[in-house]
């Protein structure tokens, strides 16, 4: 498992990628997280449910009640057009991140 | 699924219960259940399930500060406490220097207690200073 405090900032990103798809619902986001990354990071429900707060807080998710399933009504999240935009703009960000981080680590393993 | 409940009540229980918190409570409750419910459909046992989801849910802290959740700051009396020093001494040493010119302008004795009385800021500075 890769140490979870680098991929802390970038959270918002993945997030946002996911909700990019399509709606979806706390453990749906989880679970499709470990699934894509086959297990490799794995995202703490604590860490994820703080993620939606401070995504919904500012608006760039919104979020509304679905259907039923085991015990209680699904709470499901949809992407904001400024979520949209905030996404597009931390693509470019991290692009440039890349670049900048790979000048000094590669080619040395 | 009452252990779940209980777990879950643990760890809100410093944080101030309102319609926020609570939607926010009840969405974890919710998507633990189902994660319970799936582990379950995958062959594990509900004892087990249920640990397994408790012990990946990881440490509350984060979503406190989210939500708002105060902790509990000491306000820094440092600075106050050396304002304060420098003003009442600043007054302790004008009232000594003012009675030793008026009655006895000949001896120069308030130099004593001022050097006394300026160890109370000189204190408070050491404090201050130490807390930048």
């Amino acid at each position: 498992m890769v140490r979870s405090d680098i991929i802390r900032g970038h959270l918002d990103s993945i997030i946002l990628r996911l909700f990019l798809e399509k709606d979806r619902y706390g453990y749906e986001i989880s679970q499709e997280i470990s699934l894509r990354t086959d297990n490799r990071f794995q995202i703490k429900e604590a860490t994820l449910y703080a993620v939606f707060q401070r995504l919904e807080k500012r608006e760039l998710i919104e979020a509304y009640y679905g259907d039923v399933s085991h015990g209680g009504k699904r709470k499901y999240y949809r992407i904001t057009t400024l979520g949209k935009a905030y996404l597009k703009e931390l693509v470019s960000e991290w692009t440039e991140v890349k670049e900048i981080i790979n000048l000094f680590m590669e080619g040395l393993e | 699924m009452m252990k779940m409940k209980n777990h879950i009540d643990e760890l809100f229980k410093d944080i101030p219960s309102n319609n926020e918190t609570e939607m926010v409570k009840q969405e974890i409750m919710q998507n633990l259940e189902e994660k319970v419910f799936y582990l379950m459909e995958h062959g594990k046992e509900e004892d087990d399930a249920i640990n397994k989801a408790i012990v990946e849910f990881g440490d509350i802290e984060e979503l406190k500060k989210e939500l708002g959740v105060k902790q509990p700051e000491k306000k820094n009396m440092a600075k106050l406490n050396l304002e304060f020093s420098i003003w009442g001494s600043s007054l302790i040493i004008v009232f000594f220097i003012f009675i030793n010119f008026y009655y006895t302008p000949d001896t120069i004795w308030a130099i004593y207690p001022i050097f006394t009385i300026l160890w109370w800021p000189l204190s408070m500075y050491f404090v201050w200073s130490r807390k930048q």
